[in-house]
């Protein structure tokens, strides 16, 4: 037997508070790392998004705080293109648009003849012609969570879009995408003349366009930024809140983890006090008892962090199963996440032993004893 | 009983083999000459030990001294501060005046008592203490912990201990299953398995009918004199401590006797009631 072990029979003597102590710990951790893993996974669908749709550089208004809140001139799109390096660029409204039964759906709308159209991966149907208005292309995942096929009608923004064809976009971001004409979404959104990004390829000739050059020049239009997918994610405001939320949501959630040991062992150890006496007794020294309680919560802990891990790939699983989730992101735990979670799970377990574990040494082995 | 002389392997460098067995209270002249006192084992100076702020003197002013080898003990009514003397000798509570000192050097700090407690000092109660979910040797097993000794030495050595106090039987029985004459005899085992200079028991035979209550009390006698430790038995039994050549009696937290004599006749050994009761030794 060792320290293990006895920490072990005692958690087996009270099989009840340590099942909901495990399963509280547990909770916590798969929480914090489903929020966690939830705000990483929608960062990293937008950049597959993004990436899927081959950008080299994403202009936006100079100081718009996230990818949604630029107001460009759609004419400015024609500026772009003529910068040097630039080997075409095409101008994008980009929006969460309301789709009826109060779902909004991330749309786009591009200009005819965009060169984003001629790259749409079509499953079915085809792409808008020159001039065809009130035609709508749905990703896959649009298409089903809307229950819609081709020649089925779509409203946006009230207004009826005939489905002319269905993309099967890789990334999660794009399954769950409208495409709209740009003048229809312009028209809807009462935003006209306006794009929201300009999507810009780079000259990929010999030698290819330094893109940094290409970035200046485009900056020394003025009132536009360019900057790569990355860097526009980075700097986007919507995704540092998410980022913050979660973070201090996931902390909140270990931390109730950590405070379920402390009450767990606090009740074990006063419970116990009458043992911890006996240890004292037989010369067990403060810290050999103290990390007897310590192992106690570590084991609490490591059973917790095990569950919670299990629950988030559960939660990964079940996740892209339900529309509303699984439209917009993939939910993906990974060992960038969980190993930082656990230590900092585990790390808060030692921390909240420590307080009963020194409780119990506090006393006086005879004071100790005399307890029932 | 006759009292035990101090083993090679217990004495340590202040208590040579030559240690007179005999009270420092009570202890007559040597008749040699000039013969230097040895160092008590354990010494109780002016102890006192007050609660509630001192409105409850739980011990006043206890001096006394016990020598390797002594077998004293301890008699008095209860609340009369027997067990607080225990608590004192093995420093599992403090004195609020006064100092113990073991081989003549004070002990103050917790950190000090716990050693001597994990190498020098046992302790049988006589509510057992033994830790419920484990079983008799894991319970025995238990006071060897934290000495760096490796946990299947801490087996064995558990192991033969429980051999020495006839449950080889039933060593891997949860406790919880065990009678009380077994549960006893697996404290015993417990507090003797670090092979302690000092043995401590509380009223060890306070829990137990009185045939358990013989036989323990025989097998604590036997062992304390194979072991030759320094045994301290309290208990309001008097037959019990007629055993013991030194009786010391407290009333009121102060000692208002102690009687003891090396000569004192050994005492007589009881028969085991029953076979199955019987202790074995290897």
């Amino acid at each position: 037997m060792n320290l293990f072990g006895l920490a072990s029979r005692n958690l087996k003597r009270r099989p009840v508070r340590t099942s909901l102590s495990i399963l509280g710990v547990g909770l916590a951790v798969g929480s914090a790392l489903a929020l966690m893993s939830l705000s990483r996974s929608i960062d990293a669908s937008t950049r597959e998004g993004f990436d899927e749709m081959g950008d080299d550089l994403v202009v936006m208004q100079k100081g718009a705080s996230d990818i949604f809140g630029g107001f460009i001139p759609e004419d400015t799109v024609e500026r772009v293109a003529a910068v040097a390096g630039v080997a075409r660029a095409a101008g994008e409204l980009f929006m969460f648009a309301p789709a009826g039964n109060e779902r909004s759906l991330l749309t786009q709308g591009w200009a005819d003849g965009s060169y984003l159209w001629k790259k749409v991966p079509l499953r079915e149907g085809r792409v808008p012609g020159a001039g065809e208005r009130a035609v709508a292309v749905l990703g896959e995942g649009a298409a089903a969570s809307l229950g819609k096929k081709l020649d089925d009608s779509v409203e946006i923004f009230g207004q009826k879009f005939n489905v002319i064809g269905i993309a099967n976009y890789t990334s999660t971001i794009n399954r769950g995408l409208v495409l709209l004409p740009l003048t229809d979404l312009q028209a809807a959104s009462l935003r006209p003349h306006q794009v929201t990004v300009i999507h810009v390829n780079t000259a990929r000739g010999t030698p290819p366009a330094d893109t940094g050059r290409v970035k200046g020049a485009i900056d020394a239009l003025g009132g536009l930024s360019a900057a790569t997918a990355d860097e526009v994610l980075s700097k986007d405001r919507n995704f540092k809140i998410l980022d913050a939320v979660s973070l201090a949501i996931s902390i909140i959630a270990v931390l109730m983890g950590a405070i379920y040991v402390l009450n767990a062992l606090i009740m074990a150890t006063q419970e116990r006090t009458r043992e911890i006496g006996v240890f004292a007794a037989i010369g067990w020294s403060k810290r050999l008892i103290m990390a007897s309680i310590v192992v106690e919560g570590v084991l609490l802990c490591v059973a917790g962090c095990v569950l919670g891990l299990g629950l988030s790939f559960a939660a990964s699983l079940a996740f892209p199963h339900i529309p509303a989730i699984g439209d917009l992101v993939s939910f993906k735990p990974n060992a960038a996440l969980i190993v930082p979670t656990l230590a900092a799970a585990l790390l808060l377990c030692v921390a909240g032993s420590l307080l009963p574990a020194w409780r119990a040494v506090r006393m006086l082995p005879a004071e100790a004893l005399r307890r029932l | 009983m006759k009292a035990g002389r101090a083993t090679a392997a217990n004495a340590e460098a202040d208590s040579g083999p030559g240690m007179a067995v005999t009270s420092a209270a009570n202890s007559p002249d040597s008749g040699c000459a000039g013969a230097a006192k040895p160092t008590p084992l354990i010494a109780l100076r002016g102890v006192s030990r007050l609660h509630d702020g001192g409105a409850i003197a739980a011990l006043t002013d206890i001096d006394l001294a016990i020598e390797a080898g002594d077998c004293v003990a301890v008699v008095g009514a209860s609340g009369s501060g027997k067990s607080s003397l225990v608590n004192m000798l093995c420093g599992i509570d403090f004195p609020s005046a006064g100092s113990v000192l073991w081989n003549g050097r004070p002990v103050a700090t917790q950190r000090q008592w716990a050693r001597l407690r994990r190498t020098a000092i046992g302790i049988v109660f006589q509510e057992f203490n033994l830790i419920p979910t484990l079983t008799a040797i894991e319970n025995v097993e238990l006071a060897l912990f934290g000495r760096g000794i490796a946990a299947s030495r801490r087996q064995a050595r558990a192991a033969i201990m429980l051999y020495r106090v006839g449950l080889e039987q039933r060593m891997h029985n949860a406790v919880t299953t065990l009678s009380g004459g077994e549960r006893q005899r697996v404290a015993i085992a417990r507090a003797l398995v670090n092979a302690p200079r000092l043995l401590l028991a509380d009223e060890p035979t306070g829990s137990l009918d009185s045939v358990n209550a013989l036989l323990v009390a025989e097998l604590l006698f036997k062992l304390s004199q194979e072991l030759g430790m320094t045994t301290v038995l309290v208990t309001h039994d008097e037959a019990l401590a007629a055993r013991c050549p030194r009786r010391v009696r407290i009333k009121d937290g102060r000692v208002v006797e102690d009687l003891g004599s090396i000569t004192a006749a050994p005492p007589v050994a009881a028969e085991p009631a029953t076979p199955e009761h019987t202790v074995s030794t290897p």
